[in-house]
């Protein structure tokens, strides 16, 4: 007898990514580079950030005709985003059934307190964070991957950096605190109790945990994964880059080979332009996305 | 000497874990020199494109196809059945290890992933087959070793066996005690 979309099942394809480049397509023909640069996924989105940034306006889930077009291309798992709280958005990518969804801060939430309820949905979710109480709660809501959020679409890797690290540092805390703590850490961090009580258990998060946000250059892959993380998303990266076959190649190798630097030093010659990025103590507080979720 | 895991992408922790749990060394293998000094091996889980893509970068395979061909006991789960088939995968050759003919996600997309029983070697579990592939043809000196109802999901050949599901996201007592057998006796130990 078969039991379909248990959450063994749904954690367990986010398993199968890790070490690997899950890249940003808003067509088909986007989606044939990634898969053919050695991409483990594609995220299938109306507008990559840097552009949703630079245009404004409400970003959505993309069109349904889009993400078909892209599951009917590639032979690799198809994500797609839901807005923040936007559960019939889920449901329809349910429905379309791509692998994974992505309930993103990179589009423009759908409700300012709550957050999609993922347990029912049969695809499993990846939700972003930036420390370890909305890690938490995110596996508590569901969530079966975890990412940083960073700040997409600046190409800039810092915000990414700071969310591993808070992260980081949330977890070791839960894994050195005695059991008569775990309740104060849950409360303070606004973690529910049982999944604080299972990262003191595994020493580490009950899931995959990717790095997101602003990774740019091959370098930045590598850096994300020395800190620790599983895998990276790579938004606009690559296809706001000079050549970005090249470069989405350049990403994945570096992403495996991230503690060799004679290898990271010989995929990073001539790759052509690097997407311009931006500092983000130039961005307004409001346009930050890392600060969509509660 | 030690177990060698194809570490370009997946699920190669896991496997790693079990390796931990039956006290056998492994190292991660990742350029051609990582294969020196390992006497079996395993590829995990994950995706074949990809792992077929990144390991152009130092032509991995080829080392690895001359290792497998001098006959160390070799597991391959999911993706790395596909690695082990004789199929091509986006135009690119695999290692051709084993006489078969492999449909990659066979049983539908993720929402259609599931865990069910299997009956494998001498013993039943309940294993996860995620984008599973399916074992649609395998050649007359390749033997059936696990199953799904009546579906062949294992098939070895020689020292060379390949799984469409992931033991290593289970790790049981059973399947871990295969695993010390086959690693260190290869098709020796007891089939089917």
């Amino acid at each position: 007898m078969k039991t379909e979309s248990t959450f063994k099942v749904k954690k367990g394809l986010a398993e199968m990514l890790k070490g690997g480049v899950i890249m940003d397509v808003v067509n088909a023909e986007q989606a044939k580079i990634a898969e053919k640069s050695g991409a483990v996924a594609v995220m299938a989105l109306e507008r990559i950030p840097a552009d949703i940034r630079a245009e404004g306006g409400v970003s959505r889930m993309s069109s349904v005709e889009v993400i078909q077009e892209v599951m009917d291309t590639v032979s690799i798992p198809v994500m797609a985003k839901a807005r923040i709280g936007h559960f019939v958005e889920a449901q329809m990518l349910e429905e379309l059934g791509v692998d994974f969804i992505d309930e993103s801060e990179v589009l423009t939430p759908a409700d300012d307190v709550n957050h999609i309820s993922k347990h029912e949905i049969k695809t499993p979710f990846v939700n972003g964070a930036t420390n370890i109480g909305e890690a938490c709660r995110r596996i508590g809501e569901g969530a079966a991957m975890i990412r940083t959020k960073g700040e997409a679409g600046t190409g800039n890797v810092i915000e990414a950096v700071r969310h591993m690290r808070s992260m980081t540092k949330g977890i070791s805390k839960i894994s050195m605190a005695d059991d008569n703590e775990l309740m104060a850490i849950a409360k303070n961090t606004g973690s529910p109790y049982e999944v604080v009580r299972t990262i003191k258990e595994l020493g580490k998060l009950p899931v995959v945990n990717f790095a997101a946000g602003g990774i740019a250059t091959p370098a930045d892959a590598a850096l994300m994964m020395q800190l620790g993380c599983d895998g990276v998303f790579v938004g606009s990266g690559i296809f706001k880059s000079g050549d970005p076959l090249e470069r989405a190649e350049a990403i994945v190798v570096a992403t495996t080979n991230y503690n060799n630097p004679s290898v990271l030093v010989e995929v990073s010659k001539n790759l052509g332009e690097a997407m311009v990025g931006i500092n983000i103590d130039d961005l307004d507080e409001s346009e930050k996305l890392a600060k969509r979720g509660w | 000497m030690k177990t060698g895991i194809l570490a370009l992408q997946g699920s190669f922790h896991e496997h790693a874990t079990a390796l931990k749990q039956i006290n056998r060394d492994y190292i991660l293998i990742k350029r051609p020199e990582d294969l020196n000094k390992i006497d079996s091996l395993i590829l995990p889980g994950g995706e074949s494109t990809a792992m077929l893509k990144i390991e152009e970068e130092n032509n991995l395979f080829e080392n690895i196809k001359t290792l497998i061909d001098s006959g160390i006991p070799t597991l391959g789960t999911c993706a790395g059945l596909i690695l082990l088939s004789t199929n091509n995968v986006m135009g690119k050759e695999t290692l051709q290890s084993i006489d078969c003919s492999i449909e990659r996600n066979s049983y539908g997309r993720q929402n259609q992933s599931f865990e069910a029983l299997v009956k494998f070697h001498d013993f039943t579990g309940v294993y996860c087959f995620i984008r599973a592939p399916k074992i649609i043809a395998y050649g007359e000196d390749v033997k059936p070793i696990a199953f799904l109802d009546n579906e062949v999901v294992g098939i070895q050949k020689n020292n060379v066996v390949g799984l469409s599901f992931h033991p290593e996201l289970t790790n049981d007592v059973h399947y871990l005690e295969w695993l010390e057998s086959f690693i260190l006796k290869g098709s020796n130990v007891g089939t089917l």
